[in-house]
């Protein structure tokens, strides 16, 4: 079983695909069930606190704005920890934990930026490509069942 | 508080990972306002993003586009609205400024913008959220235009406090110091105010108290009204100013920050306050005049003997780096009256570039506070803005007429009581 | 600052969503509710969200999934169900993650018919599948689009 990356870090289809085929998918939830989980001062809704951005300084400069910095400490343990990725590529309508565009650019560049497997594609737009989406997916994760 | 809660629609990107989402709740609160998200759906965010036609490529931002859409198209009721994004963020700056101005021209719903990072505490978004309250609230206080009876205003500012004492609409007893111990200060001006009127404390028959230190003087001299400077500098602005009706601009270039309002009938309809560092605010003027070795009340004079300075290299966005450029543009030999009118020009451009950005500039343009006496400042402002800037009469004590003319609205209600 | 005492820790949280026109979101939450053996089930309008340790979760989604193999989607959850922090009736609207399922669910008929078509696939086939042209995400260039439209 590897720990895949799935981008849009909040995507249900991705999440779905590599649970059903046996891995274990890295998104958003991850981090946002171990904020959630871990006591501390109390900072509703996700309790992220001011910490968090100051964290992100591992990955973002103190010039990147604030929000970004938070966003990449949700992330950046994900991606180091991560051993392959699927990368969609046009999350245009992802909110929320995907909802800045410069994260998003970020983490992308990371993801293919380290030495893993990865597997880029677009979402699907008729049953046909539903096909080839599934398919090429499938066969991804199958060839890192190999390589392990 | 037993008040239905103000409810205020929240069109932020970036607020809860930048972990200040419950400062901006709690800020909400403590002014018995209440945050809510506009309820959109994914339909909504398409047609509005297509019909708003600003091609941000953040989700969160074409979210924010379809909440401001759906309130200014009246599918979601607010009272009042809080746009704010992360600091730096230039995608985000372009949408909160965009979607203000897309609010304040659609509808009449008051509109706070603010850029914020992960030091941004409650403390600092209170008196915003609370002009944004009042104003939605207290409607019918602000609609006030005459002072009647005889009533008091106390402005506990940063840097000085301010009394005025008005009777029958006219301004009747006025006091002003330097604010070392806030209530100590308080009880200075008021004395004085009483005796330019001669008048007892007895006699004042409504307080009204504005400014930081609002709260305390407030309780001190248990006042019928406590209310942040925003809404009480505007109305009082506009009441000296002869403005009262249509759109007024007023500027406020404080010891500590800046604020620029823009009014509509007396009522702010969007404002900022704030200011990157000192370099853009009165501190630095008074640092000027120090190094100049004039008063404060002398440098608007001695500035106005200069041309304007403008070719005097000056940059105060950071008061350590405007007070370097002070001593390099002596020690170059400029003459004092044109390093002064720099200085003004600087602290101008400073409001201009961070705060005038965010407001509309609707003439006329009203500069008040201690700091519109300074003339070298209005000039400057006033060629910035390319227009003629008003200075009212007893414009530094804007706050603290506003705080009696507001004041006087509680005058029939202690009657009736 | 208040401290804060977490709740459910060493929980998963776990979205179950259902679009098919043979089962219903309540026919999962009902399945789900004859197995639970005392783990936390909370029907919704799209399926149902289950919380408990990961092995009793797992044993109750392998479960479901068999009802509509290619029909049921299952994602991971940060918050557990209902909680106020993230519920629409306290926030007054829905929380932004909400629309990316909107975005995603009106796609998932395409993934049913994948998940269909590829398990009936032979191995070869399916390489074959995954080799299509559809996964380049390079979107054409637009004054190359303009010259190959102009030599058509």
């Amino acid at each position: 079983m590897a720990k895949v990356f799935i981008y849009p870090a909040t995507s249900l289809i991705l999440s779905d695909l590599v649970a059903r085929f046996g891995h274990q998918p890295l998104g958003s939830a991850i981090s946002i069930r171990e904020h959630i989980q871990t006591p501390g001062f109390d900072s509703p809704p996700i309790q992220m606190t001011s910490d968090d951005p100051q964290k992100g300084l591992k990955w973002a400069a103190v010039e990147v704005p604030s929000g970004i910095r938070g966003r990449m400490s949700l992330y950046g343990p994900l991606v180091e920890e991560a051993e392959a990725a699927i990368i969609i590529d046009e999350p245009d309508l992802s909110f929320g934990c995907m909802g800045c565009a410069r994260t998003n650019e970020l983490l992308a560049f990371m993801l293919r930026e380290k030495d893993m497997p990865r597997l880029e594609l677009r979402y699907p737009t008729s049953k046909e490509e539903g096909v080839t989406f599934v398919a090429a997916i499938k066969e991804f994760l199958k060839n890192l069942e190999g390589q392990q | 508080m037993s008040e239905q809660p103000v409810r205020i629609a929240q069109i932020t990107c970036g607020a809860e990972y930048s972990g200040i989402q419950n400062e901006i709740t709690t800020a909400a609160e403590t002014v018995g306002g209440q945050m809510f998200y506009p309820d959109v759906a994914l339909k909504d965010v398409k047609r509005a993003y297509k019909d708003f036609g600003l091609p941000v490529k953040s989700p969160d931002l074409k979210l924010a586009i379809a909440r401001a859409q759906a309130i200014v198209e009246g599918r979601i009721e607010a009272d009042g609205i809080f746009i704010a994004s992360c600091f730096r963020c230039a995608e985000a700056a372009i949408v909160r400024n965009e979607l203000r101005r897309y609010i304040v021209e659609n509808s009449r719903i008051p509109v706070v913008s603010y850029s914020f990072n992960e030091r941004t505490g409650a403390s600092t978004l209170l008196t915003r959220l609370e002009a944004l309250t009042t104003i939605a609230r207290r409607r019918s206080l602000m609609a006030r235009e005459v002072q009647v009876g005889i009533t008091m205003g106390v402005d506990s500012g940063s840097s000085t406090t301010k009394c005025v004492i008005m009777q029958d609409n006219e301004i009747i007893g006025t006091g002003w110091r330097p604010t070392t111990e806030v209530i100590k200060s308080a009880d200075e001006v008021v004395a004085l105010a009483l005796e330019e009127s001669g008048l007892k404390i007895s006699d004042i028959e409504a307080i009204g108290t504005t400014g930081y230190g609002r709260f305390l003087v407030g309780k001190h001299l248990n006042a019928d009204l406590v209310q942040e400077e925003l809404t009480v500098n505007s109305k009082g602005a506009v009441y000296l100013a002869d403005a009262q009706k249509g759109f007024a601009t007023v500027i406020d270039i404080g010891g500590m920050d800046n604020k620029a309002i823009s009014v509509n009938d007396g009522i702010p309809g969007s404002f900022t306050m704030g200011g990157i560092c000192a370099g853009a605010s009165g501190r630095f003027l008074e640092m000027t005049s120090k190094r100049l070795g004039v008063d404060i009340t002398e440098l608007g004079a001695l500035s106005m003997k200069s041309e304007g300075g403008e070719d005097v290299p000056m940059n105060s966005y950071c008061i350590v780096f405007g007070t370097q450029s002070l001593v390099n543009a002596l020690a170059a030999g400029y003459k004092r009256e044109d390093v002064a009118a720099a200085a003004c020009h600087s602290v101008a451009q400073q409001v201009y570039e961070q705060q005038l950005q965010e407001v509309d500039i609707k003439e006329p343009v009203i500069m008040v506070g201690g700091s519109s006496l300074i003339q070298g400042l209005v000039r400057a402002m006033g060629r910035m803005l390319n227009t003629e800037v008003i200075v009212p009469h007893h414009s530094q004590y804007i706050g603290a007429t506003g705080g009696a003319l507001l004041a006087s609205g509680f005058i029939d209600k202690k009657k009736e009581a | 600052m208040k401290p804060y005492v977490p709740q459910y820790v060493g929980t998963v949280t776990k979205y179950v969503f259902v679009d098919s026109p043979n089962t219903t979101p309540q026919d999962i939450a009902t399945a789900a509710y004859e197995i639970a053996q005392g783990v936390m089930i909370k029907e919704t309008c799209f399926g149902c969200q289950i919380t408990g340790s990961p092995e009793d979760v797992d044993r109750i989604i392998a479960h479901l999934r068999k009802l509509d193999p290619y029909r049921i989607y299952v994602k991971d959850r940060g918050f557990p169900p209902g909680d106020a922090r993230r519920c629409r009736a306290d926030l007054g609207g829905a929380r932004p993650g909400y629309l990316g399922h909107e975005y995603e669910m009106g796609l998932v008929r395409y993934i049913a018919y994948g998940l269909q078509e590829t398990d009936r696939m032979t191995p070869e086939e399916l390489s074959a599948a995954a080799g299509r042209e559809m996964p380049t995400p390079e979107a054409l260039d637009i004054d190359i689009l303009e010259s190959l439209m102009k030599e058509e």
